[in-house]
């Protein structure tokens, strides 16, 4: 069974006991010993459930599972979910990366909804939905139990079934607004529990000892900490001021129907700026010396006009958007010009694309790409020549294996290509009598028909009417969606396909390619988005690790969901960039040299050279959305990817800990169901 | 009684992939129409100034993508809106019957303070596809489906012709307006549970 040990957040022996009782029975004396340890004070657990699991890839061995627990303190209720201790069967999964899921007493305040799947084949689980649109990946129920999670809940706080869709369960959403005022009145109670939701729930021995404050007052920001210690140094506090602020909040809750929203508002405000402090003193120093030096260019809090402190990584605001010369290009310095190491990391200049006679030294006499890391490495610095990419992308992409022989892949293609005829062939056999009666492909058919007309109609190659490459898009696609017909069709894939079908020229070719794009991007497509809020999720903590002044601005501004990134990260930047650059940009992501995510970086990159603008400006979540579209076609690619070469290597292991194991594009390690829990879609 | 008035108006605009958000958007705002418009991955939005009795609003079109899929987004963009455009393409049947989805679908995730009475307005785009030889739901249907709601105004349009579309956001922006006049933007001295009870007529005078 699952061995265990002891640490300051789980409850190993509750675990044991219940594993033995293998029920999710709770009783007055397990709460009672665990609030001498962890629990905080008063607090009351009234539900609690075992393996309960999440699934951060589709990969069984992947799998998390930990404990759920409702937990009631006074009259707020909070959300915990916890993993299991050293219960992982599988090494990659370390305790860092489970602790990166770990739900630590999140208040139902914070919770706008609950979604249930309770589907006949599977497991029932449940997305927990945060105001802030973020949602926490799907809780897989193996124990089932989700009903009565439901009915716990509803007998503390006020939760609706939403009219329109039976398994959405609203939390706190009063029509009436008084009572709307009421419930608001009770989020102040909830400051201090949630404000220490690292602390309260996980609390353990005193570290004043360790506190680390900077000399100028400000406190070193202990954002790493929430990847590495996750709060096992924090300790619960009681601070007279945050207790002053809360106070002041009840009061002004007071006074205005529109106190949820604003008190939330302050609530979130205050969390960051004056409670955060509290937190970020109870950190070893030791844990944070990569962190200072790292990180913390410029700890202060943004002020509520400019100026903004400098990052060397950003954009100069009077030079033209798109010109260099005014940057110092590539160069990263890592920490405060107070701070007494100086280290900086410069991104490599690129270098020209890898060019016909330099490739042909890659090659054995029989074709075999002989070292295949150096080969990744040079494309990585300096891409392709146009001409070759149509060999070497296959490579890039998995198609063909780097120590296939030339006969090899010419065998490969001829048989890839009667497989895909096949493939195409069941939905070209579809008459248009039996289409009548079909909706499902009609529907896949029309959407993908309305697409392709839509997708890079200004490139020659695309431009005109019947231009036959649309076609040739069109039917990629459909034969996609049948090849894998649980993920279908969405749209993000015509612009995915569009580069390929541009380079690889031939149907079966680009359609094999794009298989094998789809192998790591396919979950950015998920009908639960998982795969795009692994990501997001990931950004929003790269962006903690390397830029905290932004960071701490995203949190203030209720900008931390990173949805302005969205269409960077589906498409891959392929918006963002004039058609050739993108080709560029791909190729080099692709190489996997450094991480499989220097996409996040890329990200992290253009923030951190626009982040004075963004700061300066006080762009709220509207206007930073309009002003991130709006870079497309304006952001210098080989300056960006010197920034994020630099920015990966000064993250490092660091970097590599903030996301989450399966984030796309992580290349799958073993097969299963990918796709499995989509069928409640149409499309 | 409030006097303050809020000047920005914020709009969104849903509807299934490909019925023409983008299209009408940039149509009323831009007042051109081009087939090389991208399907909306995310979303955008346009803005644009209006006048009503001497006073300027901004009106802010959200613009968002049509596939089911990415309606989680939802949440971060359709909150504090004014007025919810709800658009489907006369051509398409299906595209119709989601009308019914997308304003649930919207109410759960805006979750205005008044659902009852928050505004819609309901575009029949492309009439112009075939001389309208090719349409599947008629204008009857149609209006019969919006006075259902609540009579939800209704236009046909065309953003490719220009058809009616200024009329039909001429109509959006003054729903909105109505709608900003419920809520108020500065603090009461008291609480004040009651006064969100105010009628707003529904429906569109224009
Ligand atoms: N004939 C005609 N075509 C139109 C009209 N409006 C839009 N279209 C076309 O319909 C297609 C879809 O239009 P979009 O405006 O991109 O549709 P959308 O609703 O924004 O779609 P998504 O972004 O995918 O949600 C495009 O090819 C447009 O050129 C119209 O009024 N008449
Ligand atoms: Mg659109």
């Amino acid at each position: 069974m699952h061995e265990t040990e002891l640490n300051d957040l789980s409850d190993d022996a509750d675990y044991a006991a219940s594993l033995q009782q293998g029920s999710a029975s709770m009783t007055r004396s397990d709460s009672s010993r665990r609030s001498s340890s962890s629990e905080p004070d008063g607090a009351e657990v009234v539900y609690l459930k075992d393996n309960v699991t999440i699934h951060p890839t589709q990969y069984a061995s992947e799998r998390i599972s930990g404990r759920l627990k409702l937990i009631k303190q006074g009259a707020s209720l909070f959300i915990t979910w916890i993993p299991y201790k050293g219960q992982s069967s599988n090494a990659k999964l370390s305790e860092r990366d489970k602790n990166l899921y770990t739900i630590r007493a999140v208040p139902f305040t914070e919770i706008r909804s609950i979604r249930r799947h309770t589907p006949t084949l599977g497991w029932q689980y449940i997305i927990v939905v945060l105001s802030s649109g973020l949602a926490f990946p799907p809780l897989y129920f193996y124990n089932g139990g989700v009903r009565e999670f439901l009915a716990t809940i509803k007998q503390h706080i006020f939760l609706v079934r939403s009219a329109e869709d039976a398994n959405v369960f609203v939390v706190n959403d009063f029509q009436d607004p008084l009572q709307r005022t009421l419930s608001s009145l009770e989020l102040p109670r909830a400051v201090p529990v949630a404000n220490g939701r690292s602390s309260s729930l996980s609390a353990s021995e005193s570290p004043t000892d360790k506190n680390q404050v900077r000399a100028d007052g400000v406190a070193v920001d202990g954002s790493l900490s929430s990847i590495q210690n996750n709060g096992r140094q924090r300790q619960k506090m009681h601070d007279p001021a945050r207790d002053l602020s809360i106070h002041v909040l009840e009061k002004f809750s007071l006074v205005t129907r529109f106190a949820r929203e604003t008190t939330s508002q302050l609530f979130r405000e205050n969390h960051s700026e004056g409670f955060g402090g509290n937190e970020r003193r109870n950190h070893s120093q030791s844990s944070h010396d990569y962190h200072q030096n790292a990180a913390s260019i410029d700890v202060e809090k943004v002020p509520d006009e400019v100026p903004v402190a400098p990052d060397p990584l950003e954009k100069s605001p009077c030079s033209n958007r798109g010109e260099e010369a005014a940057t110092n290009v590539g160069t990263f310095e890592l920490i405060d010009s107070k701070e007494i190491d100086k280290l900086t990391v410069w991104g490599k200049p690129r270098q020209p694309p890898l060019g016909p006679e330099e490739w042909a030294t890659f090659l054995d006499s029989e074709g075999r790409v002989t070292d295949e890391k150096a080969l990744r490495k040079r494309i990585f610095y300096g891409g392709v020549e146009n001409n070759l990419r149509k060999e070497v992308w296959t490579f890039l992409l998995g198609y063909h294996a780097h120590d296939s022989t030339y006969a090899e892949r010419e065998y490969l293609v001829l048989i890839k290509k009667s497989e895909y005829e096949t493939i195409k062939n069941q939905w070209q056999s579809i008459t248009q009598d039996q289409a009548k009666r079909f909706t499902k492909f009609r529907e896949r058919r029309g959407l993908i028909e309305k697409d392709v007309v839509r997708t890079d109609r200004s490139l020659s190659f695309y431009e005109g009417d019947d231009n036959p490459n649309v076609n040739l898009l069109r039917d990629i696609l459909l034969t996609y969606s049948f090849y894998n017909f649980d993920l279908g069709y969405c749209q993000g894939m015509s612009d995915l396909l569009s580069p390929i079908l541009f380079i690889m020229k031939d149907e079966s070719e680009s359609f094999w390619c794009f298989v094998s794009l789809m192998e790591r991007l396919g979950p950015n497509f998920n009908r639960d988005q998982n795969g795009m809020h692994s990501q997001l999720f990931a950004l929003s903590k790269l962006v903690e690790l390397l830029d905290v002044p932004l960071h701490n601005y995203f949190k203030q501004n209720d900008c931390l969901n990173y949805f302005f990134c969205f269409r960077w990260i589906l498409i891959q930047f392929k918006r963002e960039f004039e058609y050739e650059r993108t080709l560029r940009l791909w190729e080099v992501l692709w190489t996997h040299h450094l991480s499989e995510h220097l996409h996040l970086y890329v990200c992290v990159a253009i923030l951190k050279r626009y982040r004075r603008k963004i700061m300066g400006e006080q762009m709220d979540f509207d206007t930073l959305l309009k002003f991130i579209n709006e870079l497309s076609g304006q952001i210098d690619l080989d300056a960006i990817l010197k920034d994020a070469e630099a920015l990966c290597i000064c993250a490092g292991e660091h970097g590599a800990a903030s996301i989450p194991p399966g984030t796309p594009p992580s290349l799958p390690l073993d097969t299963g169901l990918l796709y499995a829990q989509q069928d409640d879609e149409v499309l | 009684m409030p006097s303050r008035r809020r000047t920005l108006l914020k709009v969104i605009i849903l509807g299934d992939s490909g019925v023409g958000k983008t299209s009408l958007m940039n149509q009323y705002v831009n007042r051109k129409f081009s087939n090389q418009y991208k399907a909306t991955i995310g979303a955008d939005f346009l803005t644009k100034e209006v006048q009503f009795e001497d006073r300027l609003f901004t009106l802010q079109i959200w613009d968002t993508a049509g596939q089911e899929r990415f309606q989680s987004l939802g949440v971060a963009f359709y909150r504090g809106a004014d007025c919810c455009v709800l658009v489907y393409d006369v051509n398409v049947m299906k595209s119709f019957e989601n009308l019914n989805n997308w304003r649930e679908e919207f109410l759960i995730q805006a979750s205005p303070s008044d659902p009852e009475n928050f505004p819609f307005v309901v575009l029949g785009n492309k009439v112009d596809v075939d001389g309208g030889n090719s349409r599947v739901v008629s204008e009857k249907k149609a209006r019969a489906w919006c006075a259902s709601k609540g009579n939800i105004p209704y236009f046909e349009t065309s953003a490719k012709e220009g058809i009616n579309v200024e009329d039909a956001f001429q109509c959006i922006a003054k729903d909105a307006l109505k709608s900003g006049d419920d809520e108020e933007i500065y603090l009461p001295d008291t609480i004040d549970v009651a006064s969100s009870s105010q009628q707003r007529s529904t429906g569109c005078e224009c």
